[in-house]
C-alpha cells in the first residue's frame, strides 16, 4: 500500500516534469529577456536600457524598507523563471538573496553566471571599511550600498546593465547599446538641470546613512544622524545629543524615508525648529517619482 | 643637452673675460678645472637622478601589487550575491550561543523523567537553574558552480556533533534540486529551522510528542522540484535512514527504512501578506523501546502532517505571523514485553496540533501558543483492547521577547505544561539568550 503511494508520487512528480519540460519549450529569448531586479530603481534602469526588449519584475515594493525583506516563495517562483538576477549588492540584500538564488533552482542566476548581475560591481563605494564588525552597526564592509542617488555611478551600472543585456542576448545588442547611448544623452541633460540646484554648502541631518552620495556629489554636508549606528534605532540619549550639536550648529534639514518612523524625527524638529524632508527613497516612493530620473528630479526638489 | 648649453655659456663667458684679457692660459687652466668640477657635480646629480628613478620604479610595482591584491581582496565582493558574507573567509563561519535559565515548580528529577505516557519515555532535558542548550556552529560555501556545502556542528558542555552536513546542487535544469548528506527533513515546518529561528525557546508539542526534541534529522537524499507554475508549490521526496529516535527507533541497522513526502504552496494574498500551505507525510519501519517500559515495538509507523502558515509585515516595525500545524501518526506492529517475552499485536492512531501567534512592535516581540494531542484520535489498541492514559496533554505558552538587533535576542518565556497526564501542572519559566556572530546563511521564508 504505502509502495504504491510513493509510486503514484514518483510517477506524479516526474510526469508534471515532463509536462514542463514540453509545454513552455524555453521560448529562445524571443519574447523578452526575462529581468527580476530586487529594488525598482533597478527595475527602472533596465527599463531604459532593455525597454521592450525585457520584462522586468521587481521584487521589493516602493514601500517597503530594502533592508528589511524576507524572501518570500512567490519571489523565489520569480526568480526561478529569471534570465537574470539584478541586484544592488555591497551585501543590501544579503538577507535574503542568497535564499532566493539557491531557492530558485535556477542555473541561469547562480554567482558567476551571466544572470547574476551585481549592479554594486560597476560603481565605486565609498565608506569601505573591511574590518568593521558588527558592533559598528550595520556597517556593511565593501562600502554604502545605498549609490542610487549617485548620478556618476547610475551611469556606470547602466553602462554594466546595458553590456550585460548584450551578452545575454547578443541579438538585440545594438539596440541595448543605443538605448544606453541615449540614456547617457539625457543624464547629461538632467544634470545640468540638477547643478543649478542651491544645495552646495548646505548642513543637514539624517535619520540612516542613506544620502552620502548624494552629499558628496551634490556638495551639502550631514553633519549627525539620528541613528546612533547604521540599522539601530534612536536611543533617548542619543536624540538628546543629537539635539544638542544641533542647536549649535543649526542644520537645515532633517532627511528621512517614508519607511523610518516619524516620530523621532518630528520630535527633534519640534525642539530644534528645523523641518523634516521626507525624501523619496526610491522609485514609486512618491507619485511623481515614475522613474530613476523623475526619482532624482523629486529628490532634488525635496531637498532644495 | 644641459652640458652643450653649460658649454657655449662658459666659451661666452670665456671670450667676454678674454677681452679684459690678461692671462689667458691660466684662465683656461681654471675654466678647465671649473669644468671637471661640472661635470663631476653633474655625474653625480645623474647618479641621484638614476637612483631616485629606481626607487620610483620600485615604489610603482609595490603600488601596482597593493592594487592587485586590493582587487584580489575584494573579488568576494563580486561574488557576494551567492551568500554574501561579509567576512572575507571562505566558507562563511557563524556561531549561535544559546543559554537560557530556567525555573519549575516540578522536582529536578521528576522532570528528568517527565515523560508523556502513550507517547514518549523522554523526560525533559532542561535542568533548574543555568543552561547552556549549544553552542551552534555554522559553516557555509558554493564548493564549485554545482554544489553548495553546509555543515551544522552543535557543540553542548558534552561535546561536538554532527547534526546536519550536506550538500545542495544548483545547477540542475527543470527546477529541479537534490540535496544529500544528513540533514533536517523537510517533513511539516518547524522540522527544518534550527532551534534559534524558533519562535519559543522549545519546539511544539506534537514534535517533542512523535519526533522527539529535535525533529528528524536523517541522512538520506532529498529531491525537490519546483515547477514554474503561476503560484509558487514546491514538491519533495526524501529516502532517509530512517533512525529518528521516537519515531523509528535509533537502531536502524540497514536502511533505508524511512520515505516522506511534501508539497509547500504559497500564495501572496497581498502586497504584505503570504500564505504558506502543505501537507508532508514520512513512513517508516519503527523498532523502539519507548513506548512503555520493558517493551520493545517493532512494525510500520506512518505520520501525515498538514502545515499553514500566515505572515503579515505591513512595515519595518510592525507583523503577525500565526502558524499551526496538525499531525496523525499511524502505527501497526507488535509490543514485546521483554521481561515476560510475550508479544502482542499494537495498533494506534494519535493526533496532536498547535497554534502560535507572534506579534511584533518594533524590537519586541509578543508570542502565544497552545499545543494539544489526542485532539480527534485517541485510539490505542494493544492487543485488541483500548488503552486509556488519561486526560488530553496540552500546554499554554506566553512569550515576550526583545530583539536589539537581528543577531541577538532575549526572550522570557512561561510554560503552562499539562503534558504529563497526571493532572499536576510543570509552572516552566524559561529567561533565553540567543546570541549570533559571524557571516551566517540568510534563513528561508
Amino acid at each position: 500500500m504505502r509502495k504504491s503511494v510513493f509510486m503514484f508520487i514518483f510517477l506524479f512528480l516526474f510526469n508534471t516534469t515532463a509536462v514542463a519540460e514540453v509545454r513552455p519549450v524555453r521560448k529562445a529569448l524571443s519574447d523578452g529577456v526575462k529581468v527580476v531586479a530586487t529594488l525598482p530603481w533597478i527595475g527602472s534602469i533596465i527599463n531604459d536600457i532593455g525597454k521592450e526588449k525585457v520584462e522586468v519584475t521587481v521584487l521589493v515594493k516602493s514601500n517597503q524598507d530594502p533592508h528589511q525583506i524576507e524572501a518570500k516563495p512567490g519571489m523565489i517562483l520569480q526568480t526561478r523563471k529569471a534570465d537574470i538576477l539584478a541586484y544592488n549588492g555591497l551585501d543590501l540584500e544579503i538577507g535574503y538573496l542568497p535564499v532566493l538564488i539557491e531557492s530558485s533552482r535556477n542555473p541561469k542566476i547562480q554567482a558567476g553566471k551571466p544572470g547574476n548581475l551585481d549592479c554594486s560591481q560597476y560603481v565605486t563605494p565609498i565608506e569601505k571599511s573591511l574590518s568593521a564588525d558588527r558592533s559598528m552597526g550595520d556597517v556593511h564592509p565593501f562600502g554604502n550600498p545605498h549609490y542610487h542617488l549617485s548620478p556618476k555611478n547610475i551611469l556606470k551600472a547602466a553602462e554594466g546593465i546595458s553590456e550585460r543585456l548584450s551578452a545575454i542576448d547578443p541579438a538585440n545588442a545594438d539596440f541595448y547599446r543605443a538605448n544606453l547611448v541615449s540614456f547617457r544623452e539625457k543624464l547629461k541633460e538632467k544634470q545640468k538641470l540638477w547643478s543649478i540646484k542651491q544645495l552646495k554648502g548646505k548642513r543637514v541631518v539624517a535619520y540612516h546613512k542613506m544620502f552620502e552620495y548624494l552629499a558628496a556629489e551634490f556638495g551639502f554636508e550631514i553633519i549627525g544622524y539620528l541613528e546612533p549606528k547604521p540599522g539601530i534605532p534612536p536611543s533617548a540619549g542619543h536624540i538628546e545629543k543629537l539635539i544638542g550639536i544641533m542647536q549649535k550648529a543649526k542644520p537645515e534639514a532633517i532627511l528621512t524615508t517614508a519607511y523610518y518612523g516619524r516620530k523621532e524625527a518630528q520630535f527633534i524638529s519640534q525642539k530644534t525648529g528645523v523641518s523634516v524632508i521626507t525624501v523619496p527613497h526610491d522609485v514609486g516612493a512618491a507619485e511623481k517619482a515614475k522613474d530613476w530620473f523623475t526619482l532624482m528630479d523629486h529628490v532634488l526638489a525635496t531637498l532644495e | 643637452m644641459k652640458r652643450k648649453a653649460l658649454l657655449g655659456f662658459l666659451l661666452i663667458f670665456f671670450f667676454v673675460s678674454e677681452s679684459f684679457g690678461s692671462d689667458i692660459e691660466s684662465k683656461i687652466k681654471n675654466l678647465e678645472e671649473v669644468l671637471k668640477t661640472q661635470q663631476k657635480m653633474i655625474e653625480e646629480q645623474q647618479k641621484v637622478i638614476n637612483g631616485l628613478k629606481d626607487e620610483l620604479k620600485t615604489l610603482k610595482t609595490q603600488e601596482s601589487s597593493k592594487t592587485e591584491k586590493i582587487t584580489e581582496k575584494e573579488k568576494p565582493a563580486g561574488v557576494s550575491g551567492l551568500f554574501g558574507g561579509s567576512a572575507l573567509t571562505n566558507p562563511n563561519i557563524s556561531v549561535v550561543v544559546n543559554t537560557f535559565g530556567y525555573t519549575s515548580n516540578i522536582k529536578g528529577n521528576e522532570l528528568e523523567t517527565r515523560g508523556m505516557p502513550g507517547y514518549s519515555r523522554l523526560g525533559i532535558e532542561k535542568r533548574k537553574g543555568f543552561n547552556l542548550e549549544s553552542a551552534e556552529l555554522f559553516a557555509f560555501a558554493p564548493v564549485d558552480p554545482y554544489f553548495n556545502l553546509y555543515v551544522t556542528v552543535p557543540i553542548t558542555e558534552e561535546g561536538a556533533e554532527l547534526e546536519e552536513a550536506y550538500f545542495v546542487t544548483t545547477s540542475l535544469p527543470h527546477g529541479l534540486q537534490l540535496k544529500g548528506g544528513k540533514f533536517k527533513s523537510g517533513f511539516g515546518r518547524l522540522n527544518a529551522q534550527h532551534p534559534h529561528q524558533w519562535d519559543f525557546a522549545d519546539i511544539a508539542l506534537p514534535y517533542r510528542a512523535f519526533l522527539g526534541d529535535e525533529g528528524i534529522i536523517e541522512k538520506g537524499v532529498q529531491l525537490t522540484y519546483l515547477p514554474p507554475l503561476p503560484f509558487y508549490t514546491l514538491f519533495g521526496i526524501e529516502a532517509l535512514q530512517g533512525d529518528n529516535e521516537v519515531l523509528f527507533g535509533s537502531d536502524a541497522k540497514s536502511g533505508p527504512q524511512a520515505y516522506s513526502a511534501f508539497i509547500k504552496a504559497s500564495l501572496d494574498l497581498e502586497d504584505n501578506s503570504t500564505l504558506l500551505f502543505g501537507p508532508s507525510v514520512i513512513t517508516g519501519k519503527t523498532k523502539t523501546d519507548s513506548i512503555a517500559e520493558n517493551t520493545e515495538f517493532r512494525g510500520d509507523s506512518t505520520l501525515y502532517g498538514f502545515e499553514l502558515t500566515y505572515k503579515w509585515k505591513p512595515s519595518k516595525t510592525r507583523g503577525l505571523i500565526l502558524q499551526s500545524e496538525y499531525f496523525l501518526r499511524h502505527q501497526k506492529g507488535n509490543l514485546e514485553d521483554t521481561a515476560l517475552s510475550t508479544i502482542e499485536p499494537l495498533k494506534r492512531n494519535q493526533d496532536g496540533m498547535y497554534v502560535q501567534g507572534i506579534y511584533q512592535l518594533n524590537r519586541w516581540r509578543l508570542g502565544a501558543r497552545y499545543d494539544i494531542l489526542d485532539l480527534f484520535k485517541d485510539d490505542y489498541r494493544l492487543n485488541g483492547v483500548s488503552q486509556d492514559f488519561g486526560k488530553k496533554p496540552w500546554r499554554a505558552t506566553g512569550s515576550l521577547e526583545f530583539n536589539p538587533t537581528e543577531f541577538s535576542r532575549i526572550r522570557l518565556q512561561y510554560n503552562h505544561d499539562r503534558s504529563r497526564r497526571d493532572g499536576k501542572t510543570n509552572h516552566e519559566w524559561l529567561l533565553q539568550f540567543v546570541l549570533g556572530i559571524g557571516a551566517h546563511a540568510a534563513h528561508p521564508f
